[in-house]
């Protein structure tokens, strides 16, 4: 370099290095910017020594950090000198200063493009690089023929064509269209005939790019690529500079099948054959020496040649091949190849039929898992996971059970979780994989999600064969001095559901039973208190006769705890305890569980989960990946099919069903016709497995019984109207692939509380949550705090107060937004907070009726409208539409079978409940239209209850009909035209949003 | 009284621990690695001086290249544990002789540990006068009680001293000549529009004293401050001669002034302690007299070129004259050429800051020295954003001038033997933030 002669930029550096701080820098650096600025003012000019020298410093300046936004025409203007010595400074800084989007490289296009077409070797190459660095599209159309010219031409240097090949694959990443030339295949093609290495070299790498694009239009080079492999493999006429420790041009070799793994197949036999040959002596040619790189290089060489392999889908013999040469690294010692070689047998996993081979070297996998490198136990432990099926299975969760007791933390979760799911997924029989299960809780109790045990409370539940074996298996692990809290939680659980299957085992009595679960409760934490508890209440209620003194020592606790300050002990205590002095009713309700329903296992799951790999371009992976999607599609289709669920147990949850099942069925309705397969699951999220799993046990019993829960939100389901939708899913619910807004309201007079649940479905935490109602001005709602993130799959509650002012159509929108990635994403949804909330149906008599009716008259209290438009329906799905908006129709009041009239009361916090009267005639000839009068004490209320009434009556959807006339739908108003709300399902969900 | 400190540690810029002294065990000895890393490593450093972290207060303080950070985990006094620092500072520097930095402390580790020991007890404050601490916590070595020689026994003095009524003064001190030197300082800091008003103008104040003083004197300062002339004219039941008498805000006094005294007589009365120390400080918001006027006109011709002039007028007395006078006129960042036209002093560019700078020595009042310049701009790739326009800064010292306008109108001294002294006065008013946008 040329720096030794620039006494000027030397001292400026090491003026620069010998700054003790970074203020003292900034001031030297502005102090030479301004030197700069002034120099490149100069009128006279510099000469092009003094131009280089300032670009120089210029450069070194920018790469300090700070921000160079002058000089650029300088250093362009640079490119232009006839000498080599300014022509580098030029292009070097050009290329580090600009980028693709400044203006100021047109300028520079001229020049380059002279530089491409000129004579000079040196120029070229200099241009080349510069445009291979920074060329954007403007480069890429001006220059890429001028650039693919110099690429064929024979009569360059291979210098040259090798940075024309590199170059020409940089603006082809930028701009694909760059080759769309014609016969350029055919170009590409001579070019793979090449004798020159280093130009086939670069040449490759244009091809792997290329093909990997459009893999179909360069079909003629496959045979090419063999040759050239041929070629290399025999060390035919390669340079002694090409070769690498005895190795010819591996790296060419490498290239070369990355790019035959992008064709699916090779048809031609002759080439498949000299191909498989090739293959061939690779694998056996490959072998472990001590030189370290030429082991790296041959290695690299020998596992692409594997990945072809398996690509190609070659004969058995060449797989097990395969297999018995990785067999052979993963026993040699140093770990580099011993990884390479799990790693890769867990590739070979994918290949079918070699599995049978791989289980050879069990063994020595198994050896791996005690290896003191992480990653290679890591990588056995993927490949015993991947290879496990049923007739190893019970030897590799044996091998992994034994392997936790003297796994590292880190590695712990992992591997208890796999054992889970291959006993899960592998069990022989179900009493094995209960002994597994508990094993594996005992060992690494910490480690152990909860979502394993819920899995095996399940698996037991619903195998009745299992279930005496398992409680027994339970009683002997509560034997042990100290075990794990999840092994207290899982036994009492056990015990509890299935303890009086052991009545008459010895030390198995229920005061037996008892006395030594409770024994653990001093030491549990309040999170399994709950467990105890339902255990305690079943085992009492298991004991047949009663025995007095059980009964009083449990009900004392269940004293104990009734003034607990955890609410959900708190609240079991008192429920178990009343409960349990109701009798024969306890029986009832705390019977046997009922069974699970079979859904995915929520551990493979999570598994599947945490598999997101590095995604590497190698065809077999991709081919892999998408064998696992369509697997996934197939799991996910059953549960979202099957209705029943989960959430019908959970009584707490959801107490009224139809209106979310159709609601359910919506929203798949709506997926699918969207083509998004965003799953639309019935089910809870596994999130709230535990909500799932233990509902249930909070209030029991079938819907209907009048068990009545502490804070009164669960009433008796639709036996008393009045306290309204107890806790109904009303239609605002937004369901995007990353977020599930749910909502459960109850409304009171003119008081309603919304519980808005936020639902995170990503496996990472939403950010920037913010949640803004904007109230129309006769509400008065108040939001509590949203949080400023969601964990992943997790889900919040915000309860929400609204109080009605005044009588309005306004409806209150949420504005939801959240940070997603890097999205901001916002939802404005509209909040069912609308007119007849608050309303409260009243039936009056006919005597009551009329003196009113008449005392209100003419407008504004009394207002009549003739509405037209009106959707037809027969006079009694009016009036069953009528009392779903809480207006009670009474029949008889009105004289003409053709007339309905209806009343209801309306609440506000500024007035008192205030009755309103509907008279509706229709005309049986003309069912379209129909006269409406309305009256009320208060002008405001009877037109905003006239246009509510009349709004609804001119837009129903006839798909919600139906569930509309059984049950009280809380209907929003519908600003779409009715036909379009009937028949396409996005104006609908335009609708709700 | 409350805590002002549970531990007190002294960092470097990097963050490592020089020196700490616990007080209290309440807080733990790693509790400086939370500051660490919840301060220094953020941005946060230096945005707000007192974080809760953890349960615990931190409050720090830069000092050259030193973090003075004092944590409490109880509810503590931040405005003492601030002055105790500030104090601490102060003495370490008379004991060091000059600059508190890195290196001084790591000179002196052994002496700053006794101080420490010595100025706070259980997280409460003690004596941080350094005149006093000097007396029993020398640098020299002591001479063993074994030693022939029979010592001067400074210990028991101090505690005297200590304990006694006048706290900051030794008893027995003879000067040949007995004398007091009286320093008024003030800084102006300004704020004026471009059109010419002024937004912002305050003058901070101090009087420093250096008195070299034989026995226990009593002195007592007049002012021409309006509260104490009329308190004057109250007693003498005279009217208050004509003239200017200043308000003064804010006013803060030495401990030795004794404030019964200034609250009912409105006479500031003291017996000071020997050498040298700030006797009050003030503040003074109306009526500021500003030494110096500033006209700029900036053109700006075109996207390469600008016009500077600058018009800068003395307003002070034609027999005074200003010292140091520096004008830094900001340009854009793109300035490439200047050339310069001065009456007076010398310009130059200085591309470190962006500023044009013009120096004048010796700048006398009721004169208006200008400068003229051209400003050559490079243009840029980027698209110019408008510029700013920052204010243009002045630096000034004059003395024998105060901007306040304060005066001193007598200083009387009273001693038992009743010998003369010779009083000695300066003024100086130096620039604050003194602004003039542009």
């Amino acid at each position: 370099m040329a720096l030794s002669g620039m006494r000027g930029l030397s001292v400026f550096i090491s003026d620069v290095r010998n700054c003790q701080n970074k203020d003292q820098e900034r001031l030297r650096v502005d102090k030479e910017l301004g030197n700069i600025r002034t120099r490149f003012k100069n009128e006279k000019g510099l000469s092009p020594y003094e131009k280089k020298k300032y670009v120089w410093k210029m450069l070194y300046i920018f790469m300090l950090g700070y921000d160079v936004d002058f000089g650029h025409m300088e250093a362009v203007s640079l490119i232009s000198a006839p000498k080599y010595p300014e022509k580098q400074v030029g292009y070097i800084v050009t290329s580090c200063l600009l980028n693709e989007n400044h203006d100021f490289l047109r300028l520079a296009i001229n020049t380059v493009r002279n530089d491409i077409i000129g004579r000079n070797e040196t120029f070229q190459c200099l241009a080349l690089t510069m445009v291979g660095n920074i060329g954007g599209r403007d480069f890429a159309e001006s220059l890429a023929p001028d650039v693919q010219k110099l690429l064929i031409s024979s009569s360059c240097r291979p210098l040259v064509r090798k940075k024309a090949a590199l170059c020409l694959l940089r603006l082809f990443r930028k701009n694909p269209d760059v080759v769309n030339v014609d016969g350029w295949v055919d170009r590409m093609a001579q070019l793979l005939d090449e004798r020159d290495l280093g130009v086939l070299t670069s040449s490759m790498s244009l091809l792997v790019a290329l093909v990997s694009n459009n893999h179909e239009a360069y079909w003629s080079c496959l045979p090419k690529c063999v040759k050239t492999l041929e070629r290399l493999a025999r060390n035919q006429d390669i340079p002694q500079e090409y070769t690498y420790y005895g190795i010819p041009s591996p790296w060419l070799q490498v290239k070369t099948m990355r790019a035959l793994q992008y064709f699916p197949t090779i048809e031609d036999p002759n080439t498949r054959r000299s191909l498989f040959e090739v293959l061939q002596r690779i694998l056996m040619g490959t072998d472990v020496v001590k030189n370290v790189n030429k082991n790296n290089a041959s290695h690299a060489v020998l596992f692409e040649a594997l990945a072809l392999v398996m690509h190609l889908d070659a004969e058995k013999e060449m797989m097990s091949q395969c297999v018995a040469l990785l067999g052979k690294f993963i026993a040699v010692r140093e770990p580099n190849i011993r990884y390479l070689g799990l790693e890769n047998m867990t590739r070979m996993l994918l290949v079918t039929d070699v599995q049978d081979i791989i289980k050879r070297h069990q063994a020595q996998i198994i050896t791996s898992l005690k290896d003191p490198d992480i990653s290679i136990r890591r990588r056995a432990l993927d490949l015993l996971y991947g290879m496990c099926d049923i007739t190893n299975a019970k030897d590799i969760v044996e091998e992994l059970l034994q392997y936790l007791s003297t796994a590292e933390f880190a590695m712990r979760e992992e591997l208890s979780l796999k054992a889970a799911i291959l006993a899960e997924k592998f069990a022989p029989d179900l009493s094995w994989y209960v002994d597994v299960i508990l094993q594996l809780i005992d060992k690494a109790g910490d480690f152990v999600s909860d979502d394993i045990w819920f899995r095996v409370v399940q698996f037991v539940t619903n195998n009745e064969d299992l279930q005496p074996y398992a409680a027994a298996k339970a009683r002997e692990y509560l034997d042990k001095p100290a075990i794990h809290e999840t092994m207290v939680k899982v036994s009492a659980y056990l015990l509890g559901e299935f303890g009086h299957l052991l009545a008459r085992r010895p030390g198995c009595s229920p005061k037996e039973l008892f006395s030594i679960i409770h024994e653990k409760l001093p030491t549990v934490l309040s999170s399994t208190i709950p467990i105890l508890l339902s255990t305690y209440a079943k085992i009492l209620m298991h004991t047949q006769p009663p025995d007095p003194e059980l009964q009083n020592q449990i009900w004392g606790i269940f004293n104990k705890y009734e003034s607990c300050i955890d609410a959900e002990i708190q609240q079991r205590a008192v429920e178990y305890h009343a409960l349990s002095r109701k009798g024969a009713s306890l029986m009832d309700i705390l019977a046997e569980m009922p069974k699970f329903p079979e859904r995915q296992s929520a551990l493979i799951k999570k598994a599947e989960d945490t598999e997101v790999d590095t995604a590497e371009q190698s065809a077999i992976k991709l081919r892999a990946q998408q064998q696992m999607s369509s697997a996934l599609v197939v799991t996910d289709q059953r549960p979202a099919n099957g209705t029943p669920s989960g959430i019908q147990l959970s009584l707490v949850k959801v107490p009224s069903m139809s209106i979310n099942e159709d609601q359910n069925m919506a929203e798949q309705g709506l997926s699918h016709e969207n083509g998004i397969l965003s799953k639309v699951d019935p089910q809870t999220p596994s999130a709230d497995l535990l909500g799932d799993l233990l509902g249930p046990l909070a209030i029991e019993g079938p819907p209907g019984t009048d068990v009545q829960s502490q804070q009164n939100i669960v009433s008796g389901l639709e036996n008393v109207p009045n306290t309204v939708e107890a806790a109904a899913i009303v239609p605002v619910e937004e369901q995007t692939n990353s977020v599930q807004i749910g909502i459960k309201a109850e409304w009171r007079a003119h008081q309603g509380r919304v519980v808005l649940f936020l639902g995170n479905k990503n496996t990472s935490p939403l950010v920037s949550v913010h949640a803004i109602i904007l109230p129309p001005s006769h509400l008065k709602i108040e939001l509590s705090l949203v949080p400023d993130t969601i964990p992943p799959r997790a889900q919040v509650q915000c309860p929400l107060e609204v109080v009605n002012l005044r009588p309005s159509r306004d409806v209150a929108v949420l504005d939801f937004s959240y940070k997603f990635g890097n999205n901001m994403v916002n939802a404005k949804l509209r909040l069912p907070a609308v007119l007849n909330k608050f309303l409260h149906p009243i039936s009056v008599s006919g005597d009551e009726f009329f003196p009113q009716w008449r005392s209100l008259s003419g407008p504004p209290l009394k207002l009549q409208e003739v509405v037209r438009g009106v959707r037809p329906m027969p006079l009694l799905d009016m009036a069953n539409l009528f009392n779903s908006f809480r207006l009670m129709v009474s029949p008889g009041l009105d004289p003409n079978p053709n007339n309905l009239v209806a009343s209801t009361t309306y609440y506000s916090e500024s007035t008192r409940p205030m009755l309103c009267l509907i008279r509706i005639e229709t005309d049986p000839a003309d069912r379209t239209q129909l006269r409406m009068t309305v009256a009320s004490g208060d002008p405001t209320l009877t037109f905003e209850l006239k246009e509510f009434i009349k709004e609804q009556l001119v837009s129903i959807p006839t798909a919600l009909r139906s569930p509309m006339a059984a049950t009280p739908a809380p209907p929003i108003p519908q600003p779409t035209s009715p036909a379009a709300a009937l028949t396409d399902p996005g104006a609908m969900l335009a609708g709700l949003l | 009284m409350p805590v002002a400190a549970s531990a007190i540690y002294f960092l470097n810029l990097r963050g490592d621990v020089l020196i700490n002294r616990l007080y209290r065990d309440d807080v733990g000895g790693n509790m400086v690695d939370a500051f660490r890393v919840h301060i220094m490593q953020t941005k946060e450093l230096g945005t707000c001086p007192v974080r809760h972290i953890g349960g615990c207060s931190f409050f720090y303080m830069r000092i050259s290249n030193v973090y003075i950070v004092i944590v409490v985990s109880s509810n503590a006094n931040v405005a003492c544990a601030f002055k105790f620092v500030v104090e601490a500072v102060a003495l370490f520097k008379s004991y060091f002789g000059g600059a508190f930095d890195e290196d001084a402390i790591r000179n002196n580790f052994v002496l700053i540990y006794e101080l420490l020991d010595e100025i706070m007890d259980f997280g409460y404050p003690q004596n941080l006068s350094p005149e006093i601490l000097k007396l029993y916590i020398t640098q020299e070595g002591v001479r063993s009680p074994f030693s022939s020689k029979p010592t001067d026994k400074p210990v028991p003095n101090a505690t005297l001293q200590v304990t006694g009524a006048v706290g900051w003064r030794r008893e027995g001190l003879v000067y040949k000549k007995n004398e007091v030197f009286l320093d008024i300082v003030e800084s102006v800091n300004l704020l004026m529009s471009s059109k010419g008003s002024v937004l912002r103008c305050d003058v901070t104040g101090k009087i420093l004293m250096k008195c070299f003083l034989s026995g226990m004197p009593d002195l007592k300062l007049g002012l021409n401050d309006k509260i104490g002339l009329e308190k004057e004219s109250q007693i003498k039941s005279r009217p208050t001669k004509s003239g200017k008498t200043i308000e003064l805000d804010d006013v803060t006094f030495h401990q030795c002034v004794n404030l019964t005294r200034f609250n009912s007589e409105k006479t500031v009365s003291f017996v000071p302690p020997d050498g040298e120390f700030e006797l009050m400080k003030y503040r003074i918001t109306e009526g500021v007299n500003l030494p110096f006027r500033v006209l700029p006109t900036i053109k700006e011709l075109g996207r390469t070129r600008m016009e500077v002039n600058v018009k800068v007028k003395s307003v002070f007395g034609a027999k005074m004259f200003a010292l140091g006078v520096v004008i830094k006129i900001p340009v854009p960042k793109q300035t490439a050429k200047t050339s310069f036209q001065v009456t007076s002093g010398r310009a130059k560019y200085n591309a470190a800051i962006d500023c044009l700078v013009w120096k004048i020595r010796k700048f006398p009042g009721q004169t208006e020295p200008t400068m003229s310049a051209e400003v050559e701009l490079i243009s840029t790739m980027a698209e110019k954003k408008s510029w700013t326009r920052p204010p243009i800064q002045m630096e000034f010292q004059v003395p024998m001038f105060t901007a306040s306008g304060l005066r001193v109108r007598f200083l009387k001294v009273w001693e038992k033997s009743g010998y003369n002294t010779v009083e000695w006065v300066r003024y100086i008013t130096k620039a604050g933030s003194y602004e003039i946008r542009c």
